[in-house]
């Protein structure tokens, strides 16, 4: 990737010109502009403009939780091409999570929902876009993501994490001088994860690899796009989604701290799920749930 | 011809003294890196000690100015952490440090540096995105109190050779409980706190960053400042951890007590002796 070469940094420096007359005194003030401008490291005008906060845009009529397929509902809806083995494995979780469990959905205990889910935006999220790397910082349970760009190989070795290691190259579409898009492919996944909170599971193999496409919408700046396929071992074929965001018409928006573990009573415990009451004890969260065994205390 | 030399002396004057901006040309010059220290790669901490005051030995030895009733606090805190048998004060619940403890940089630390805001971000317990805010905003009427606190930083350029080298910081508007520390020194639970940095590289070696805070607290009798220090990894490739810290929290509260997570997973007790959870939820088991 040869985004920030010389040739890049100096395409806009003009030549001096002598100061004859005003109209060579503009084209000189302008021109030294460019030249001065040639000396910048990092010339963020060739970058989309992605400053703000970006909020998920709810489709009309796709009522629930938030879904991996914002057109479609949660749960079996979603449609997902999964193998007969992962489609057993998701009606069970289904039948967990309505006697009162959480199935397959593994973010209760606050461990971070990792890739894709985290794309699902549930808290306005920040985008920082620097020639070597771009963050999204998304405060949720632990979602936030660092997409490189400074050209890098894939490393030899991964060490796993559940939003994964990502390598992203920035194109330029249409020829205009500037990028608009930013491709990005995402491994070295860690689980267990779940596409959404209906527990639509990804392949316990972990060998997840998202591929993505960033881009503004070409009408309106303030509408972002996320194009998201993914190739797991759960699926009998790659699955693209596409998810939408809008920036919030605020000049200075109000960046919420989300703590997870502050006030979340789900805990796991062998296993099993339980839950904290108001009045600090240990409660089941399904119908006739066994205590858990404390055979490590002595009667 | 003379005429014409002082038109476009006048022209050319006047144009100097507009924005740059007006010139499409001059788009590039919306954010010039140059003129802000360069703090790009992986900070770690270069202090041998995490302990607020790294120039002091850890818990007492940190002579922290409490107040009588803080000292007193902290007392039992610590008396309380060696009877359960715990290193530090966040270790059972995964609650954010808040500041100032989070810049003792547990994890590695990235700084970024854009001209409305500088980021600091720590993965470590909390996802920490701390945003210093370089807009020149005011204060806000209302912030929601956070246990990163709301910051407000001003680029100063103290050797005026047009570059800025040191990041002036204030941080109000908390949330608690917070500790200078892990082993407890607490801050005052109005929450009323103020932390001011000045954030800078070392002057000889661009590969150290120094903050030196100063907290002003009502658990206080005067303002507390330490100087932090922190050392570049510039490897483009080094490793960013993932900090997940309830996958590996050993601890579960409840009421007063806390038990221990076994290796099976089950409950098991933190001290000798412990009696078992109350289970008044759970339905008797059938004989």
């Amino acid at each position: 990737m040869t985004a920030f070469s010389d040739k890049d940094r100096t395409a806009t420096t003009g030549p001096r010109m002598p100061l004859t007359r005003p109209i060579t005194a503009i084209t000189l003030l302008a021109s030294l502009c460019a030249t001065f401008s040639g000396a910048l490291a990092f010339d963020e005008t060739k970058y989309p403009d992605w400053k703000g906060a970006w909020r998920r845009v709810a489709v009309p009529g796709i009522t629930g939780q938030p879904s991996y397929d914002p057109t479609k509902r949660n749960g079996l809806e979603q449609q997902a091409p999964l193998t007969p083995e992962y489609q057993a494995i998701f009606l069970e979780n289904l039948k967990d999570q309505a006697a009162g469990g959480q199935g397959t959905d593994p973010t209760y205990t606050c461990l971070s929902p990792g890739m894709p889910r985290v794309m699902t935006t549930f808290t306005p999220f920040e985008i920082l876009v620097t020639p070597q790397m771009t963050n999204f910082l998304i405060q949720h349970i632990h979602d936030s993501r660092r997409i490189f760009t400074d050209g890098r190989e894939w490393p030899k070795t991964i060490p796993p994490t559940f939003v994964g290691y990502s390598i992203g190259r920035w194109i330029d579409t249409d020829g205009d001088g500037r990028f608009d898009t930013l491709e990005v492919e995402t491994r070295g996944l860690k689980g267990p994860r779940s596409f959404d909170p209906a527990g639509l599971p990804l392949a316990s193999d972990n060998k997840s690899t998202f591929k993505e496409r960033f881009y503004s919408d070409k009408a309106d700046p303030n509408v972002l796009y996320d194009e998201i396929t993914t190739i797991d071992s759960a699926l009998t074929r790659p699955w693209t989604v596409t998810k939408q965001y809008a920036r919030l018409p605020v000049k200075q928006p109000q960046w919420t701290e989300e703590v997870c573990t502050e006030g979340n009573n789900d805990l796991e415990i062998g296993g099993q799920g339980f839950f904290r009451s108001a009045d600090g004890f240990l409660m089941p969260t399904k119908k006739d749930q066994p205590p858990p065994d404390l055979r490590h205390f002595k009667p | 011809m003379r005429l014409q030399g002082l038109v476009g002396a006048a022209v050319v004057a006047a144009l100097l003294s507009l924005p740059c901006q007006v010139f499409l040309s001059c788009q590039a010059w919306a954010f010039d890196d140059t003129l802000y220290p360069d703090l790009t790669g992986q900070w770690v901490r270069a202090d041998a000690s995490p302990a607020f005051d790294p120039a002091k030995p850890p818990g007492r030895g940190q002579q922290a100015p409490l107040t009588a009733e803080y000292q007193a606090k902290f007392d039992a805190i610590v008396a309380d952490r060696a009877k359960r048998q715990l290193t530090d004060v966040l270790s059972t619940n995964c609650i954010a440090p808040g500041m100032p403890m989070l810049m003792q940089a547990y994890e590695p630390m990235q700084i970024t540096v854009l001209p409305e805001t500088t980021y600091i971000l720590i993965d470590h317990i909390h996802e920490t995105h701390r945003r210093i805010f370089t807009d020149g905003r005011s204060w806000p009427k209302a912030v929601e109190p956070t246990f990163t606190g709301y910051t407000i930083g001003k680029w100063i350029d103290t050797d005026g050779d047009g570059r800025f080298d040191v990041l002036e910081a204030e941080t109000r508007h908390f949330k608690g409980p917070r500790f200078f520390d892990g082993s407890g020194i607490p801050l005052h639970e109005d929450d009323e706190t103020v932390v001011r940095e000045r954030i800078s590289l070392d002057k000889s070696d661009r590969n150290l960053l120094h903050d030196e805070i100063t907290v002003t607290d009502h658990a206080l009798t005067r303002p507390w400042t330490v100087t932090k220090t922190y050392r570049r990894n510039s490897d483009p490739l080094v490793d960013w951890p993932e900090f997940i810290c309830n996958e590996q929290l050993p601890y579960i509260r409840l009421g007063d007590e806390d038990y221990r997570l076994a290796e099976d997973g089950q409950l098991a007790p933190t001290r000798p002796g412990q009696p078992a959870p109350d289970l008044r939820y759970f339905a008797p088991a059938k004989k």
